[in-house]
């Protein structure tokens, strides 16, 4: 069974003078342990897909199946309880809380989810050992480079333990030495715990990590390509 | 909750000079409305004070004497009632007193004047008169002498051993006639208590009033332990001594000091207000900026599954560590300037000092030290930023993530 089935999505944006088509009938399916890439030239429809997979904002039309939740059947509170559990998020930057440490930050999200200090505290630790800067675990985001900054919050989209992540061009703003070390991570991460990534991007040396990529263009999925091996 | 008050403290000192200018804010507000409420109080507990000590915190007298105070409303003490008086636990000391108009002649000089017949030990221990004798003598219980204010002596041209003749109405309608020596001259601040008073003993007021049965008074004041039982110790003494006598309190018989200070009042509440503004101002807008600054920030953490109550309460921290920051060393700085003030009262001079003399009030500014200045001041000044909070809270409950994080 696939971990997000979305079928029939649309979303006009109505705050504009003009209504915006965002999305126009997309059906995507997402199995578990996929490494895939959203791409499209600027405008496409990514962000807005990205969101609407994660739970952010709601579907004009269509349906989305995470497990055997239907979005659409959550409230609000429910549903921000929903991502708390099931949904990762790495933004392209200002992910982290600027007052935490990158440990601290971390442990946040654990904290919300209720488990016990202890635990928080040694999870996170494995986590920031994983991503590399473990070193930096009492590092506030501002001692940090971005690309430091974008690790933690691959940690503290781990930590949750969520059923996929949501990265929505996470290393737009990174120098090349730091996007290639983040998709390394973030590639590391899903054959080492077989997470779910999900994230759009335009730059080129991003897509050639993905495992499959899904091309959309005028919100519309205009391809979808499986790379095996990579 | 931790983390939520580690967020909300860190959050504060990462702005250190915004957080450092909005709780000096704080104590500024604070502190000012502190000294003024302190002096502003401490000067009407010193009117009260310097009244009561005349009037008494109660006064027992025969009904309907307070509306029509006419020596026919005077009454003849009676043993039981003082017992009475004296048995309830609250009162620490009664003074009887009989007060009448009079004409006061000497030669060609006549004036109205009130007679006060005292106990003139007892007086003396509350009032301090013998202090303020001049020229002379303070009264001697065993003999029919007076008093005058040297504003009365001035006028009837009189000096010590000159005698003073006395012309009245007295009780049941017989005329009061009566010579006496003049004993002593005082002087009171109070120029109206100067040029009007006659103090005797009570018992030669009382021949003079009505020289045919002993006892007769106009009022019995009392004096209670503790000013804050005024109302129980004037229940229980009219529940006691039945309806043939009125009780009535100074608040009654001071009114025209309790609307000075009404009226005072006023205006040092329209001080406190504009006070509350600035500090109030001073945090809102500060929590406002904290806030707008932090919207990205807000909508990551909502984002990633943090409920929105919870973030309502990083701010309602923020504010209130602001303010107790303030509040606190507001506290520090002003309590020991007011504590220095009540011990050492600033002399006052000038058009306001003839004020206080008029009142019988010795001119100093004690600064009052009741404990309920500071918690008004304090509660105040909390709820004002507690309310400030309440934008925040607002926002947040509705804020669109999605559009915060476009900004
Ligand atoms: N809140 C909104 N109100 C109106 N129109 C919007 C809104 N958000 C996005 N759009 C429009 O919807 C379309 C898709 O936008 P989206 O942000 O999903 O594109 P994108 O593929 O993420 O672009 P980019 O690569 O530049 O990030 C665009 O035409 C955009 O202008
Ligand atoms: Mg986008």
């Amino acid at each position: 069974m696939s971990i997000i089935e979305a079928t029939g999505i649309y979303k006009t944006y109505q705050e504009t003078k003009v209504p915006v088509n965002a999305l126009n009938g997309v059906d995507l399916k997402i199995e578990e342990g996929e490494f895939t890439a959203i791409v499209g030239p600027s405008g496409s429809g990514k962000t807005t897909l990205l969101n609407i997979l994660g739970g952010l904002d709601l579907p004009t039309k269509g349906d989305i199946l995470i497990e055997n939740t239907n979005l659409k059947t959550l409230g609000s509170r429910q549903l921000i309880d929903f991502r708390l559990h099931n949904i990762g998020f790495v933004f392209q930057a200002y992910n982290l809380i600027p007052v935490l440490t990158a440990k601290e930050n971390t442990e946040f999200i654990m904290e919300l989810q209720k488990i016990p200090k202890k635990e928080r505290s040694k999870k996170a630790m494995e986590l920031l050992e994983a991503v590399g800067i473990a070193d930096k675990a009492d590092h506030k985001p501002g001692q940090l480079s971005g690309g430091q900054q974008q690790r933690v919050a691959v940690a503290r989209a781990l930590a949750s333990k969520p059923r996929f992540i949501i990265a929505d061009e996470p290393t737009a703003n990174l120098d090349s030495r730091s996007t290639n070390e983040l998709l390394e991570i973030m590639a590391e991460m899903n054959r080492k715990y077989h997470s779910t990534f999900i994230f759009a991007t335009h730059d080129q040396r991003v897509m050639d990590k993905a495992h499959r990529i899904v091309t959309i263009d005028d919100g519309k999925i205009i391809g979808d390509e499986t790379f095996e091996g990579r | 909750m931790k983390t939520l008050i580690k967020i909300a403290w860190r959050n504060l000192w990462r702005n250190r000079r915004r957080t450092i200018l909005t709780a000096s804010a704080v104590v500024l507000a604070l502190f000012l409305a502190l000294i003024m409420r302190s002096m502003q109080f401490g000067s009407y507990e010193q009117m009260i004070r310097a009244g009561v000590n005349q009037t008494g915190d109660l006064q027992v007298h025969d009904t309907g004497y307070w509306a029509n105070q006419s020596i026919d409303r005077a009454f003849f003490y009676r043993k039981k009632l003082g017992e009475t008086l004296h048995g309830i636990k609250e009162i620490k000391s009664i003074l009887p007193g009989l007060q009448t108009f009079s004409l006061a002649s000497y030669k060609k000089q006549t004036k109205g004047v009130l007679i006060s017949g005292i106990d003139a030990a007892v007086y003396n221990k509350q009032n301090h008169l013998s202090n303020k004798i001049i020229r002379g003598k303070y009264l001697n219980p065993n003999k029919n002498e007076v008093l005058l204010g040297d504003k009365l002596a001035e006028f009837l041209k009189m000096h010590v051993g000159d005698t003073l003749v006395l012309l009245g109405q007295g009780y049941r309608g017989i005329t009061a006639y009566g010579i006496y020596r003049v004993a002593g001259i005082f002087h009171l601040p109070s120029i109206e208590m100067n040029s009007e008073i006659v103090y005797m003993n009570l018992k030669t007021a009382q021949n003079f009033v009505y020289p045919y049965q002993p006892g007769l008074l106009t009022s019995l004041s009392v004096f209670i332990k503790d000013p804050g039982q005024l109302q129980t110790v004037k229940t229980e003494t009219e529940h006691r001594i039945g309806p043939n006598y009125e009780v009535i309190t100074w608040k009654t018989m001071l009114s025209d000091i309790l609307q000075t200070i009404k009226a005072d009042n006023v205006s040092g509440q329209i001080m406190l207000l504009i006070l509350y503004i600035i500090a109030a101002f001073g945090i809102f807008s500060t929590v406002l900026m904290m806030t707008m600054e932090k919207r990205r920030q807000y909508a990551i953490m909502v984002s990633i599954g943090m409920e929105r109550e919870k973030l309502v309460w990083v701010s309602i921290f923020e504010t209130f560590i602001i303010s107790v920051i303030g509040i606190v060393i507001g506290l520090i700085l002003a309590s020991p300037i007011i504590y220095y003030l009540h011990f050492h009262p600033i002399p006052i001079t000038g058009e306001m000092a003839k004020m206080y003399l008029q009142f019988n009030i010795a001119p100093v500014l004690p600064f009052s030290i009741k404990a309920h200045i500071f918690l008004s001041q304090t509660i105040i000044i909390l709820v004002l930023s507690l309310l400030s909070a309440l934008y925040p809270i607002i926002y947040l409950s509705k804020f669109n993530v999605l559009k915060a994080f476009r900004h």
